[in-house]
């Protein structure tokens, strides 16, 4: 069964419309990579699974259980909106760490917030538990810098660990290196293709051609709002079949 | 040998102007214990998604922002009892009343526009990281922007408190007997002096002693804000 069912998605912001007829699925512990060119809907896709943004029809499910349907609003209750974001992580372009907090704190704020709610782990665990995050990061000497300390590589692998700290089903990437210099780009790629490995379930919006061939199990080309081609990275990306696919990787090719 | 005046009559004139001067720091106090927080609350009616509330705050500020401190004074502490509702006490503990009232009103509708450019000038990107860490709007106002916020309005609230410690000053207008209104009391006569003017010019001296360490705390806070950015 797939842990992710996407059903004919679609978005309008006033007279435009971003996504038309967007369904996709994706198996739990798999890579889905999103390809395709600023404006196409990449990260509006994303913002609609984060509860970012609400789409006008279709359906999102979660290990069988539909989260959200446009045609009905008992999945759109305020309130549990909250808990259903919790199924999605979402790693942003431009980090977004909160500048007060120092990494550690980053990643343990949400955590310990919930808990105060709900109950749970110690704080003591929950620090515990987000100093291991950033050695995974291969941050575990920056724990206690700032943000502004901190390099954008660096920053970007503490935004991962804030989001993995809340152990989402899946989690989303929305064009993660985008904001990085080049030379920066590698060690959060790294980061990303760890977690790959280790068969973390991800959906990872990405302008890296060679990235998303090699890590993601599936891609999808979109372009004007809509899936143009979908399918075995392999395939889609050294082998398009559409027109548009072949004229969007040409960019690519020679880069 | 000429002197301007004789030692009896400085500690004659400065043990008044000090009292006139404790009137002028409890309304400076009274008004940010009350203004800082009324603030807050105007600045989420000027922000609000009902556009009502919020054209029905817009309008207020503006009145309040609009019109002269010292008009809304005297309208605050006399129109009440021109229409018959004796709301403030007599003497000088209803004029106190009256004024503080005026300034925390006046005051907190400033405050408000600063706050509001305070919120809004924390990137949208900090509410959304909160939202998908599944954090409520109180807590993301609590834990994410209030301190982002004020870390920006540092700045314009040291000018606007700068500015309060003089505006205090204005409460004489209903003869609240704070430290300018003291000042003035040696000319017209208090104590058996009249026709004394220097008084009236050393209050200067309390208002720039005062400011000055206001300066300094204010200078401290936001130092105390540079560990980020």
């Amino acid at each position: 069964m797939a842990i992710l069912e996407v059903q004919h998605i679609e978005k309008h912001f006033g007279d435009t419309q971003v996504l038309s007829d967007i369904s996709f699925s994706l198996e739990e512990g798999q890579a889905l990579s999103i390809i395709g060119s600023s404006g196409s809907g990449k990260t509006t896709l994303l913002r609609c699974l984060n509860f970012l943004e609400r789409p006008d029809h279709g359906s999102i499910a979660v290990k069988g259980g539909v989260i959200f349907d446009a045609a009905d609003p008992s999945t759109q209750a305020e309130k549990d909106i909250r808990q259903k974001r919790l199924h999605f992580g979402l790693v942003f372009q431009n980090f977004n760490l909160f500048p007060q907090y120092t990494a550690l704190q980053n990643v343990t704020l949400a955590r310990e917030l919930l808990v105060k709610e709900r109950g749970g782990e110690s704080k003591e665990e929950i620090i515990k538990a987000g100093r291991e995050l950033l050695a995974q990061m291969g941050l575990a000497d920056r724990a206690d810098h700032y943000p502004h300390q901190l390099s954008g590589g660096q920053q970007q692998r503490v935004a991962i660990a804030r989001a993995l700290a809340l152990h989402p089903d899946i989690l989303c990437f929305d064009e993660p290196t985008s904001a990085l210099d080049p030379e920066l780009t590698g060690e959060v790629l790294r980061v990303i293709r760890s977690l790959a490995e280790q068969k973390t379930t991800m959906i990872i919006v990405t302008h890296e051609m060679a990235f998303a061939r090699d890590v993601a199990d599936q891609v999808i080309f979109m372009d004007g709002g809509i899936i143009v081609e979908q399918g075995d990275p392999r395939e889609v990306i050294d082998h398009p079949k559409e027109e548009r696919t072949k004229q969007f990787l040409s960019r690519y090719a020679n880069g | 040998m000429l002197s301007f005046f004789s030692s009896t009559e400085f500690l004659t004139v400065v043990t008044a102007l000090n009292t006139g001067f404790i009137k002028t720091l409890q309304l400076f106090f009274v008004t940010l214990v009350g203004a800082v927080p009324l603030g807050l609350v105007i600045s989420f009616g000027s922000m609000s998604r009902i556009p009502p509330l919020r054209w029905l705050t817009k309008t207020i500020v503006w009145m309040i922002r609009g019109t002269p401190l010292v008009l809304q004074i005297i309208a605050l502490y006399y129109v009440p009892g021109l229409k018959g509702f004796h709301i403030w006490s007599g003497g000088e503990s209803g004029r106190f009343t009256a004024v503080a009232v005026a300034f925390v009103i006046n005051y907190a509708c400033y405050f408000s526009e600063i706050y509001r450019g305070g919120i809004q000038g924390v990137p949208v990107g900090q509410q959304e990281a909160g939202l998908v860490l599944g954090m409520t709007k109180r807590q993301i106002f609590f834990k994410i922007t209030l301190l982002q916020m004020v870390k920006r309005i540092v700045p314009p609230m040291s000018n606007e408190i700068i500015t309060l410690v003089k505006d205090t000053s204005l409460a004489r207008v209903v003869a609240l007997q704070e430290v300018i209104w003291m000042g003035e009391s040696f000319m017209k006569g208090n104590q058996g002096y009249a026709g004394l003017v220097w008084p009236l010019f050393f209050t200067a001296v309390y208002y720039l002693v005062f400011s000055g360490v206001a300066t300094i705390l204010l200078g401290k806070l936001e130092k105390k804000l540079e560990y980020f950015r």
